[in-house]
Parts: structure tokens; sequence; C-alpha cells
């Protein structure tokens, strides 16, 4: 008796050891649906009955394979966050590609900063004040900071963006962007470009390299502003066509190698020193593989925008936030029927 | 206990026989229960739609003509309730309407484009990708076509060398070193036949060689003084073409224009005279005193025009002064008079219809020409019955053919002739019975 009931102990924990195992290989070979329980898959959306366990970004990783896209299940469900136990639908593809609608299409507002001053404003430099009054309405207003790379992206007509999308820009590398729009920045969590041209860096009043070194160490974008930050649009007085147009590939080739020297980074976007380019420029930047460039010309941008020649606003001083409101343009009426 | 082994043992062999794929299974059955159970519970569970919410959603959404979206909302209805026919109806039906709605509008952006009226291009391109957001005609239109080209394609032909062909496409062969670097080519190497090229485009004023201002602005000077003033002007005109507030330029060319207005007027050609005046800016008294004078002698060459009964000159005159002085009244005088006694002599000549054109450009109610109108008038509708009863001797010959000439100009002279339109009528209608019975 003592054997057989050995041996049934013996059968018993090879049973459950076995299951064990299984259910753990099991689990390990689906680790995305965890938490969820999946109701419906379509080639078009994903049917999910949430739990407790379940976020937007949770939901936005494990389905969409990118936990950045949590507006996106929010606005299609229209809610703000989950519940559990509620069904939502997951779009696998966005329902108004290109922000195209039927009474107009989405438009992205790009925002330029240059200097900044601490207390008093002036023309083109903003207060800290100003800055953090503007900053703080896009928190509390429903605007999302997108990256250079996913206006881009919507632009291409690669992916989708929130309908509330903004983008933010400094040109220059002031060091009054480090001391006074740096922390800002942080404190709210927005991603942002810089432009610098590479003479100015580590000047009197510029930023250092080290300066940008953190910044891009915390995750902000350097990008290309030229090397001289000279009108690229203009010829000099007695500069042979030949002459201006080396000039041209070096104000565009050197910071670019400079960048790739002191960060490890290549620049892929461009600000058009003053705003200013032309065909010709354009060309030489498409030869060099610059996948865009920014102007300093006022208003929003569709996905049709021409890539060279994006539109960015310039945020001036001494503006208030009535001012502000006016560079938010994010969609443009125009009848689609 | 041997009975409970064997169940165990069944247990064990079914896991590992249906695996993973006997879970899944069984967590599909499970969904399938979640996808009724949601269905079946929605209306009553806070948060969690049904299909008839999904069905109401994806109406509205069609009823805004936001097809994209009713079909989606249709679709996720139809995963809820995969049973319904009508669901499945419905989706097959939006699809083909959103493929051929956005079809019809890529056709007209299409002639649109072709018609280079681009901004109507571009909403129906971008209508043609609202409805069918996979539509890859309607999207290059719009992220590649309708977007300035920064290069031109070239295919090399036989003979081309680099050097010709930035000749041909930039005036100056030594802008072959663009060639070179935008198409990664070795410099001394002629590219072969057949090779497509990318020519970047530049803007005029790239094209143009550089100007020496000083050099020029120095030229310019001495041209002025040697009297040359068509060539002096033309220098300024290029220096300001490169330097738009070059304030010494400006000056120049407003001198030289002034001197070839001066000379134009000696010639007596006003018209051109005065437009040269009106180039210089800013205006001056000196300018405007200048343009009065030549719109004196252009009077004074309309009255001598008129003496002369030279009346078509006298209008061309007249009207080239009130086209630069509107308010004129010399001008507009002269222009009056000259078509009224245009008109009486066209009438004189019985040239009515002519006379009736002139007439017509003079200001109502000018009293020459009032009367003279009246005089048209009369002496056409007394024309008009001469030709009538001329019509009336044919027709009573049996003259068919020339009944109806003579009254077809009646009615030209008096269109409200009911007389000759009936009498045409009926002459029409026996010359077919002729040719029918013949």
């Amino acid at each position: 008796m003592p054997k057989s009931e050995n041996r049934k102990k013996t059968i018993l924990f090879k049973f459950f050891l076995l299951n064990f195992l299984f259910l753990a290989a099991c689990a390990a070979g689906t680790p995305n649906h965890r938490n969820t329980s999946k109701a419906f898959i379509d080639d078009d959306f994903i049917l999910v009955k949430t739990t407790d366990k379940d976020t937007l970004s949770t939901l936005a990783a494990d389905h969409l394979n990118d936990p950045t896209k949590g507006w996106l299940i929010a606005e299609f469900n229209d809610i703000e966050t989950l519940t559990s136990g509620r069904t939502v639908v997951i779009p696998r593809s966005p329902l108004h590609k290109g922000g195209l609608k039927t009474d107009g299409f989405q438009t992205v507002p790009v925002l330029v900063y240059h200097n900044f001053s601490k207390n008093s404003s002036g023309k083109t430099s903003v207060s800290e004040a100003e800055f953090e009054t503007q900053m703080k309405y896009l928190k509390e207003n429903g605007f999302h900071v997108i990256s250079l790379d996913q206006l881009l992206d919507f632009i291409d007509y690669k992916e989708p963006i929130p309908d509330k999308s903004v983008a933010i820009t400094f040109d220059d590398a002031w060091g009054s962007i480090y001391d006074i729009a740096f922390p800002i920045l942080k404190k709210y969590g927005f991603p942002a470009t810089f432009f610098i041209y590479t003479d100015f860096v580590g000047g009197g009043k510029a930023m250092s390299w080290e300066q940008i070194q953190t910044l891009s160490e915390q995750g902000f974008d350097i990008q290309c502003q030229t090397k001289t930050h000279r009108n690229l649009t203009v010829r000099k007085k007695n500069e042979s066509f030949e002459e201006y147009f080396k000039a041209l590939e070096m104000e565009i080739d050197y910071p670019n190698k400079l960048m790739e020297k002191k960060l490890k980074k290549t620049c892929k976007y461009l600000a058009y020193p003053y705003g200013k380019t032309n065909d010709l420029i354009i060309a030489i930047l498409k030869k060099q593989g610059y996948r865009a460039a920014f102007t300093v010309e006022w208003g929003s941008n569709p996905f049709f925008v021409d890539k060279y020649r994006i539109h960015r606003s310039i945020i001036l001083g001494k503006h208030d936030i009535e001012s502000f409101k006016k560079n938010l343009s994010v969609f443009k009426k125009n009848e689609l029927k | 206990m041997k009975h409970a082994l064997n169940v165990l043992s069944l247990i064990i062999v079914l896991y590992f026989v249906t695996g993973c794929a006997g879970v899944l299974g069984a967590f599909t059955d499970f969904t399938e229960k979640v996808s009724k159970e949601t269905s079946d519970k929605a209306s009553r569970s806070k948060g969690v739609l049904s299909p008839s919410d999904y069905i109401e959603k994806a109406t509205a959404f069609e009823k805004n003509d936001e097809l994209q979206a009713a079909l989606f909302y249709f679709k996720v209805a139809g995963a809820l309730n995969p049973d319904d026919p009508d669901i499945v109806d419905k989706i097959s039906g939006l699809e083909s309407t959103v493929v051929h709605k956005s079809f019809e509008h890529l056709q007209k952006g299409g002639k649109f484009f072709k018609n280079k009226q681009f901004k109507e291009a571009r909403y129906h391109f971008l209508t043609a990708l609202r409805y069918d957001p996979d539509n890859k005609e309607a999207l290059d239109y719009l992220q590649n076509r309708l977007i300035p080209k920064t290069y031109i394609s070239y295919r090399v032909s036989e003979n081309d060398t680099l050097n010709s062909i930035s000749e041909n496409f930039y005036k100056n062969p030594e802008k072959a070193f663009l060639i070179v670097y935008f198409n990664d080519l070795k410099p001394d190497t002629a590219p072969l036949p057949g090779t497509l090229l990318k020519l970047p485009i530049l803007a005029p004023k790239l094209i143009q060689p550089t100007l020496n201002i000083p050099e020029e602005l120095l030229k310019a000077e001495s041209l002025l003084k040697k009297r040359q003033y068509e060539a002096a002007a033309s220098i300024t005109e290029r220096i300001l073409q490169n330097d738009p507030t070059n304030t010494t330029a400006v000056d120049l060319k407003n001198s030289a224009d002034y001197q070839v207005g001066i000379q134009l007027s000696r010639e007596k050609k006003y018209g051109e005279a005065i437009n040269m005046f009106k180039k210089i800016t800013p205006k001056s008294e000196v300018v405007d005193k200048s343009i009065q004078d030549v719109i004196e002698k252009e009077l004074s060459q309309a009255e001598n025009f008129l003496k002369e009964k030279k009346y078509t000159a006298a209008i061309a005159v007249a009207e080239n002064i009130l086209s630069h002085d509107p308010s004129n009244k010399a001008g507009r005088d002269i222009m009056n008079t000259a078509l009224c006694q245009n008109g009486k002599s066209l009438l004189i000549r019985k040239k009515y219809t002519e006379a009736l054109t002139v007439l017509n450009r003079a200001d109502p109610g000018y009293e020459c020409v009032e009367r003279t109108l009246s005089s048209v008038k009369n002496s056409m509708k007394k024309q008009a019955e001469i030709h009538y009863l001329q019509g009336v001797k044919y027709f009573l010959n049996e003259e068919l053919q020339s009944a109806i000439k003579e009254w077809e100009t009646t009615l030209t002279l008096d269109p409200e002739h009911i007389k000759a339109k009936k009498d045409i009528k009926n002459a029409r209608g026996l010359l077919e019975k002729l040719k029918k019975v013949q």
C-alpha cells in the first residue's frame, strides 16, 4: 500500500510538473496578450475587452507595436482613459489618413523660437514667463507636441498623428535656449528640435558643444542650420557662380560632418538661414540625403506640403497668449466632396 | 484508482496532442463567447457598444459622406454580428462606391492638372484620396507632381558633351560642373548616349553673369551724357534687377526715361511718350507737366484731323488722350464730334449698319449723335420698305428666289418688319412644294 501511494504521488507530481512547464511555455510564446482578452482581429481593427492592467499605452504597445500611439485608441473610442471590462476598438490604420476629412484637412503648425531672456522680452527674445505660459497652454489644451520624425512620417503619408499636433523648433543655438527653454521643455515632457549653425557654437552667447551634447543625450533632436548662417539665396558681390555653388555645398555639408564628429549623429533636416531657399539649394539637399528642410514662412503644414519648404511660424517676444494661439491652426476648412 | 489514472493519462495525451493550438482553440471559443456576450450585454454595460451602436455610427458617417469611416464602423458591426447579411451587403456596396467616387475625382483632377489649373486639380486629388486613401495616383500628384520640380530629366544624345548640354540648358558651358556633381560623373568624361541625366533648375538670376554694379553705373552715366538715353535706361534696368534698392540706378533710370519720353514727344509719338513718362517713379511735378504738355499737343493734333475731316484719325487720337486722362473734357468733345461726323458721312453713303456702330460708340445724350442716329434709323425704315415692295414685285412675277433676297435685305434694315418675315416663310413654303412637284 505505501508503495502504491508513492506511485500515485509520483504520477500526480509528474503531471503537475508537465502541466506547469507546458503552461509556462505557452505563456512565453504569447507575451503580447498577457493582460487583455482579445475578442476579435480584423484586417482593419482589433476588438479588445480590457482588463484592469491595461492602459492606452500598453494596448498601443501590444497591438500597434508603438506605445506612443495610445492617443489613436483614445481618439477613436472618444475616451481619455481606459476602464476595465470595456470593449475598445483598436484601428490598425487611421480612419482619416493624411488628416483628410469631408470638411477639410489636418495641418500641423511648426513653431520656431530664437533667443530667450530671463525677465523682459525683446523683439526676437521670448521671456521665460511667456515661454512657460505658451507651453502650459499647449499642455492644458490638448495639443500633442510631436517630433520632426513624426511630422515627416505624416507628410510622407506613412503614419497618423494626433488631431491637434504641433512641433517645436529652435534656431541658431543661443545659450539662452539651454538655460531657459530646456528646463521648461523637460518639465512638460515635450520633444523639440534644435537647429544649430556651427560657427556660432561655443561663441559668447551661444551654447557650447557640451550643452548641445547634453540636449542630445536627453533625447532632444539636434539638426543643422548651415555653417555660417549666410543667406543661401544671395550670391555675394564678385562671387562667381562656381564659387557660390561650392559655398552652398560647404554650408550644407560641413555642419553635418562636424555633427557626426561631435555627437555621432548626422543631420536629416535643415533650417534655412532667414528661411530663404531656392531650387538649387533644394537640389543640393536632396543630393546630400536630407529628408526635409524648413523655411520661416508663416502657417501650418498639410501632408502635401513641399518637404523642402515646410512652413514655420516665428514666435516673437512681447506676444500675448492670444497672438500665440493664432499660430496654432490644426485644420484647414475646405469642403472635399 | 485505475480508472482515475486512465482519465489522467487521457488528459495528458490530449494536452500534448493539441498543444498550444488546443489551448488557443479553447481561447477562440472563449472569444466567441466574449463577442456574443459583448453584443448581448452591450446596451446594459456602460461604455460597451453593441453592433447596432456601430451601425448607427456608420450610418451617421455615411450620411456625412465620410465613407471610409462608415465602412470601418460597418466592419466593426459585422465582426460583432457576422451572420447579418445586410451588413455584408452594405460593406460591399460602400467598398465599390469609394473606389468609384475616388476614380471620378482623380479623372477630374487630371484634367485640371493638364490645363495647369493646379488649385482645382489639388482639390480633386485630395477628394479622391479622401474617398480612397490607397489611391496611389492621386497621392503621387499631391506629393510629387504638384510640387515644383528641382530637376529636369535629360536623355543624352549622340555628340552631346557636358559642355554642350550646359550651353543648351544654362546658356553657359562653364556650368557643366553642375551636371557632373548631380549625376556623379567624372569631369572629363562625356556621358554615354541614352543616359538619363538630372539637370538642376536654376533661377534666372543665377544664370545671368554677375554684374559689376559700380562699373555699370559709370557706363549708364556716360551714355546719358552722350544722349544715348535708351541704352542708358537698359543698363540701369539690369542693375535694378540685381539690386532693386540701388538709388543711383533709380535716379539714372528716371533721367533716361524722361529724356526718351521728350524724344518720343518730339517725334509726335504721343502715346509712347506718355507711357515712358508714367514709368518714372516717384512721380514729380516736372513729369506731370510733361504728360500734360503731350496731352495738349495730342488735342491740337486731334482738332486738326477733325478740321481736315479725317474722322478716323481724330477718333484714334482722342481715344488715346482719354486712355491716359479719362476726365479730359476737350478730348471727349473731340471724340463725340468725330464719331458724329463719321456717322453722318456713312449715312450719306447709305452704310447704315456701319453708321449705327460708329454712333453707338459716342456718349449717350450727345445732341449731334442723337439727331444723326434718328436720321439713320428713319432712312433704314424707308429703305426697308423700298426693298419690301421690290420683293413683292418679284413675287408677283413668280421670281421667288429674288423676292426672298429682297425681303431678307428688308429684315437686315428693319428686323421687326412683320410682313417681310411672313412673306419669306410663305415663299419658302411654295418653293418646297414646287421642288416636290418637279
